[in-house]
């Protein structure tokens, strides 16, 4: 089991991700809009960090920023005390709302898919793509292909895929956000014994509040555009999380305070 | 009464066709001068097998480079009106709408530029199944889901490994429908052409014999026109099923096997 994180560690030397000063305008059809605003934010290594606001706060977009997908205007943003130029799956790998897994490939290939990217031999990519697909639940099911598999076990594939290269951050965007309700609550569950073997630091993104006071260490409420970070929310409920929490008063008032904030910013 | 599968009806309509096809012109329903008797035609076909198997070598020969030429240039001039949005914008509009002209007008004027040979159709009929080639391949390259591209790039794939492992796999099932419709223009192209001017093809037999009003021979050769397109198809869409296996398949779900004694309920 996962040493109780509700228990504040002085954070180690150097923080997993580090957002400062961070600007970033897009060119709209009237002049520049102005997306993120002064985002300064901090995630420890080892952190479930839970990234919340109304559609189009940019929430997506400072994700894609830590991924190295997209680039600030301005600011610092490192991940692993270096800047992220490019995509490394080194350090980060990446979970999207839509599984995106190829279809012309096997589940197991899928998963592997970043490994033969780099060329590595083939033993050992399916020597870790089924070590992977194991650790998502998924024994006995590499050979199916996506149009095979339930939306709910696309998503553990795809989990699995960003986990292959062993990467220390997993950025995740709205991963369950096409599921169903109780396929959602079973993944979510999910997610948290799988991050719970894997000690990865977590960023993910959602809509859903009962998600993010369920899986996080730590709620950040983003503002509407221009997205500033407006809150940081504590979730001081002990893990492993259960179901039965969701009935608690704690995790009520959570909930309800993350509700009042995002209101409040719109 | 159970009904029918309707492959087996289809069969059924095939057979049918085949006896009217005896029976009219013998009965005297439709003068043979218009449908000659089917038995007929198998009696020329058995008899004459020498002269169809060297003018439909000719064909093939046509078929076959023309073939090249609609696939080979297809492909690339799709790639890259496909992939490039400069070329796009202003390609495939004008591209489009040549698609829409009976090119069988510019036959013509092959034949002044290449003779009334082989060379003539090779190059008609290459250029008449270009364009949906182009089209398709364009089509293909365009419409790749952008996600798979942005998961490709955050798993650090560089540009030649987003076109070898993602662009190229996502747009092969609508390069090869393409493909087929090229193929079988091509077919079409080659026979027209055949039949307009020239001296040599199962198109200029059936021009031939129609000229001397012998419908035997003539309807000889429309059976292995027809043979031919059909085998095209038939090839076509086998390479199509085998290379696109996981789009077809998903109408065709796959039993889902479970391993004997799983303890764990099955994910969801």
């Amino acid at each position: 089991m996962k040493p109780n994180l509700t228990v504040v560690h002085e954070a180690p030397a150097r923080p997993a991700i580090e957002v400062a000063g961070l600007n970033h305008t897009y060119a709209g059809r009237e002049g520049d809009v102005p997306a993120l605003s002064d985002i300064s934010l901090t995630v420890s290594a080892g952190r479930f960090v839970v990234l919340v606001g109304p559609s189009g706060c940019g929430k997506t977009s400072l994700l894609m920023m830590m991924a190295g997908l997209r680039h600030q205007t301005s600011g610092k943003l490192d991940v692993q005390g270096q800047p992220m130029a490019a995509p490394d799956p080194d350090r980060v790998g990446v979970v999207f709302q839509e599984a995106s897994l190829f279809p012309w490939l096997s589940a197991l290939d899928n998963i592997a898919f970043p490994l033969a990217l780099r060329g590595t031999p083939k033993a050992e990519q399916h020597a870790r793509s089924t070590e992977m697909l194991n650790l998502v639940g998924l024994t006995g099911f590499g050979a199916r292909y996506p149009h095979e598999l339930s939306g709910g076990m696309k998503q553990r594939v795809s989990i699995a895929r960003g986990l292959v290269q062993d990467p220390p951050v997993l950025l995740m965007d709205e991963p369950f956000a096409a599921l169903d309700e109780q396929t959602r609550m079973t993944m979510g569950h999910e997610l948290l014994r799988i991050w719970s073997q894997t000690s990865k630091t977590v960023v993910f993104v959602t809509h859903s509040l009962t998600e993010a006071v369920y899986l996080a260490d730590e709620v950040l409420v983003m503002s509407a555009r221009p997205g500033r970070i407006i809150d940081r929310i504590t979730v001081n409920l002990p893990r492993p999380r259960t179901y039965e929490m969701m009935g608690t008063e704690t995790f009520a008032k959570l909930r309800d305070r993350i509700w009042q904030q995002i209101r409040k910013g719109e | 009464m159970k009904r029918p599968a309707p492959s087996t009806v289809r069969w059924l309509i095939l057979a049918a066709l085949l006896v009217f096809w005896e029976l009219f012109p013998r009965t005297g329903i439709i003068p043979e001068l218009f449908l000659p008797a089917l038995s007929k035609v198998v009696v020329v076909l058995a008899r004459d097998w020498h002269e169809y198997a060297s003018e439909l070598a000719v064909t093939l020969y046509e078929v076959f480079f023309a073939m090249l030429i609609a696939c080979g240039c297809g492909i690339l001039a799709g790639a890259l009106v496909g992939g490039i949005a400069l070329l796009r914008n202003l390609l495939l509009p004008v591209f489009s709408s040549l698609y829409a002209v009976p090119i069988v007008i510019l036959y013509p004027i092959f034949t002044a530029w290449f003779g009334i040979g082989s060379q003539s159709k090779i190059i008609f009929a290459g250029v008449y199944g270009f364009f949906p080639v182009m089209l398709s391949t364009a089509a293909g390259i365009r419409t790749i889901d952008e996600q798979l591209l942005l998961a490709a790039r955050s798993m650090g794939a560089t540009v030649p490994q987003q076109i070898m492992r993602v662009i190229i796999p996502a747009s092969i099932p609508t390069v090869l429908t393409g493909l087929r419709l090229g193929g079988a223009l091509t077919i079409i192209g080659v026979v027209v052409s055949e039949m307009l001017t020239s001296s040599a093809g199962i198109g200029y037999l059936v021009t031939r014999y129609r000229t001397i009003l012998d419908s035997p021979h003539v309807f000889g050769a429309i059976v292995m026109i027809l043979l031919l397109s059909i085998m095209f198809d038939v090839l076509a869409r086998a390479v199509e099923r085998r290379t696109a296996v996981w789009q077809t398949a998903g109408r065709k779900q796959r039993e889902v096997e479970e391993p004997i004694g799983r303890a764990a309920p099955a994910p969801v």
